[in-house]
């Protein structure tokens, strides 16, 4: 198959999509490698502290007594505007309670047993959702980074006209830019569909709150939560006079026995202790790409109603599949390494659509060492400073500057190669830093996990 | 995974299927419409049959069966590749000025503000324009705005490209108005403004 495109509209796609991709290079083969390795989300939880409490489920009477435990903890702060309790799912089977406060998990039988220790896991899940910028501007530069990417893969087969005849012919061994540029078209080709819907759903998450100010400064007078109320549900009026605290165990149960074969994730309780409480329940849809419907209690426990996101309209189920879609947990393990798979095969297509660049220009007899010290400082030091920023946590603890760590080493590492070492090619250094680094990492894992148990 | 409905299974096995035919089909010495359709109807007849048996999540796995079954055969390509000797493309793509050439910041930074800001505030209109549309039509809120939030991306992920391919500024200009011109009348015929 051969696209039939004139040779205008070919050489302007390729300075169309060379554009894109070194605007955005950088920063989209961050997105890129920490979207990869974020997939595995729960699991590094896991990895992080593993000595918390585990269980395949939790009885409704001792979720109770959990939340009743961990606000007994914060008489003397203000109160907390929601409740979260992350009720036991097969990747991640602990019951954690977060607070506005405090993040605490539970034992089986509602026991306090010590702080949730994650910081490794969320300043990552941070840097692929915001670039750890807080507030909405870095989701929202994310989400611009995902439409660079549909921009970069439809000028990307304007580009190449034969790229999906030549789908099958991958000469790995060629030298002289041949070989990185089968590696690019053929992985960028087959990863096609996955590009698409990552880069889509990813744009519409990162990008929705911008789509949301904008529905509502059209059709809602400016009101953004009654934008998003149609999709996901209104919040009922607060009120905050002193109430006992709301039944959470009777949701539970009303899951148990009206929708058996569904999986509780998450319990949200809303203004805890005041008359205007109440209870979302998240129940997780087996081969469903939804992350959930969430049913709706009054504090007393009765049922509701749910707000659609299963069964309602077509938008409510579209919204609440992006999610899934993009992370990847909609099939266990198995589609979770599909996606590390697919998001390495992305990644590598972002790193090397640069590295094609600048061969092509050195191919043309310009010589741009800094050039391409700086790219294999991007290429090669963005995952070392992950690795030392994983190491970090585990030799320093959960309150390790993380932020701190990743952020500077990911600047400092291109420009001290573009400024001190542009020649020889600091890749190989930086190859064999990363390496010794990832030894250092999965060995201090491992001495911190005998340790625990020792 | 375990209850998983047979035609899902089987539309992952169609879009495995259709991965195999389309790399027989395009390694023929001649092009052969009939040998790419079979590839293509396989490829659809796989995804249609993942739909209809678990919906969305069906389509999502059976992708994912069609992509590993290719990844399979890249990586069998790539393993069993000979050392060549071909020469690789130096195609110009006329990102950076080279030696003696001018500059044009001011020529790249306007397509930087066309591709970018103009073209967002564009999708954006036209996304809003799309929405009204939908309420005039008898949408719910919940489909018009969720259709608006995927809109906004994709609209401005394709106005970007398309700006890109335009040789002129004019044909720019142009494609920047009308979406945002049509977006704005809408919005206005809606009654939101």
């Amino acid at each position: 198959m051969t696209l039939a495109f004139s040779k205008d509209a070919v050489q302007r796609a390729l300075s169309g999509h060379a554009a894109i991709g070194l605007l955005a290079s950088a920063l989209l083969y961050l997105i890129c490698l920490t979207g990869t390795v974020v997939v595995f989300y729960q699991e590094w939880q896991r990895i992080e502290q593993p000595n918390a409490p585990e269980m395949a489920a939790i009885a409704p009477d001792a979720v109770q007594r959990a939340v009743t435990a961990v606000l007994a903890t914060e008489t003397d702060k203000p109160a907390t505007t929601h409740l979260y309790v992350h009720m036991p799912v097969d990747g991640l089977p602990r019951t954690t309670i977060t607070t506005d406060h405090q993040a605490v998990h539970v034992t089986a039988d509602g026991r306090i047993a010590g702080p949730e220790e994650n910081a490794w896991s969320e300043f990552l899940l941070g840097a692929h959702y915001a670039l750890n910028i807080p507030g909405l501007v870095g989701m929202t530069i994310v989400g611009i980074f995902g439409v660079m990417i549909l921009a970069l893969s439809l000028s990307g087969i304007v580009a190449h006209p034969r790229i999906f005849r030549d789908a099958f012919r991958l000469r790995a061994r060629d030298n002289h830019g041949v070989g990185l540029a089968d590696w690019h078209n053929r992985l960028s080709v087959w990863t096609l569909p996955f590009s698409l819907a990552i880069a889509l759903t990813g744009s519409m998450i990162g990008l929705g709150v911008v789509g949301a100010y904008g529905l509502a400064a059209a059709f809602y007078k400016n009101d953004v939560e009654a934008a998003y109320a149609p999709i996901f549900g209104e919040e009922a009026a607060p009120d905050a006079t002193p109430a006992p605290l709301a039944n959470v165990a009777a949701p539970l149960a009303w899951l148990a026995k009206n929708h058996p074969d569904l999986r509780p994730t998450y319990i949200i309780l809303h203004d805890p202790r005041t008359r205007g409480q109440h209870i979302q329940l998240i129940a997780e849809h087996p081969r469903r790409l939804i992350y959930g419907e969430t049913y709706q209690f009054g504090a007393d426990g009765t049922y509701h109603g749910k707000v659609g996101l299963s069964d309602g309209h077509l938008g409510q189920q579209l919204a609440a599949s992006t999610y899934n879609l993009h992370f990847g947990n909609y099939g266990g393990l198995p589609v979770k390494l599909a996606y590390i798979i697919f998001g390495l095969a992305l990644t590598i297509v972002v790193a090397t659509g640069t590295s094609i660049w600048l061969g092509k220009r050195q191919r043309r007899g310009l010589h741009e060492p800094r050039l391409r010290a700086g790219w294999d400082g991007v290429i090669w030091g963005i995952p070392l400073a992950l690795t030392i920023t994983f190491l970090a946590r585990i030799l320093l603890g959960n309150g390790a500057p993380l932020i701190a760590i990743f952020w500077t080493l990911t600047i400092a590492i291109p420009l001290l190669a573009i400024v001190v070492r542009p020649q020889p090619r600091p890749k190989a250094l930086l190859q064999r830093l990363l390496v010794g680094t990832l030894v250092a990492a999965i060995a201090a894992t491992l001495a911190a996990a005998a340790g625990l148990t020792g | 995974m375990s209850e998983t409905a047979p035609l899902v299974w089987i539309g992952a096995a169609g879009a495995v299927a259709a991965v195999l035919q389309l790399r027989r089909a395009w390694s023929l010495p001649r092009r052969s419409a009939a040998a790419n359709g079979i590839g293509w109807a396989l490829m659809l007849a796989g995804a249609a049959l993942a739909l209809a048996g678990d919906g969305a999540w069906g389509l999502a796995v059976a992708s994912l069966a069609g992509m590993t079954s290719a990844a399979l055969l890249l990586a069998h390509a790539g393993w069993s590749a000979p050392k060549g000797k071909g020469r690789a493309s130096d195609r110009k793509a006329h990102m950076l000025p080279e030696a003696g050439e001018p500059r044009h910041i001011g020529r790249r930074l306007l397509t930087f503000l066309l591709t970018v800001p103009l073209a967002f505030a564009a999708s954006l209109l036209a996304a809003l324009g799309a929405r009204s549309l939908a309420g005039i039509a008898g949408w719910s809120d919940a489909d018009g705005n969720a259709m608006t939030l995927l809109l906004v991306p994709l609209l401005w992920g394709i106005l970007a490209f398309w700006l890109l391919m335009l040789p002129r500024r004019r044909s720019q200009f142009t494609w920047l108005a009308v979406p945002a011109t049509i977006g704005l009348g809408l919005i206005w015929i809606g009654g939101a403004l």
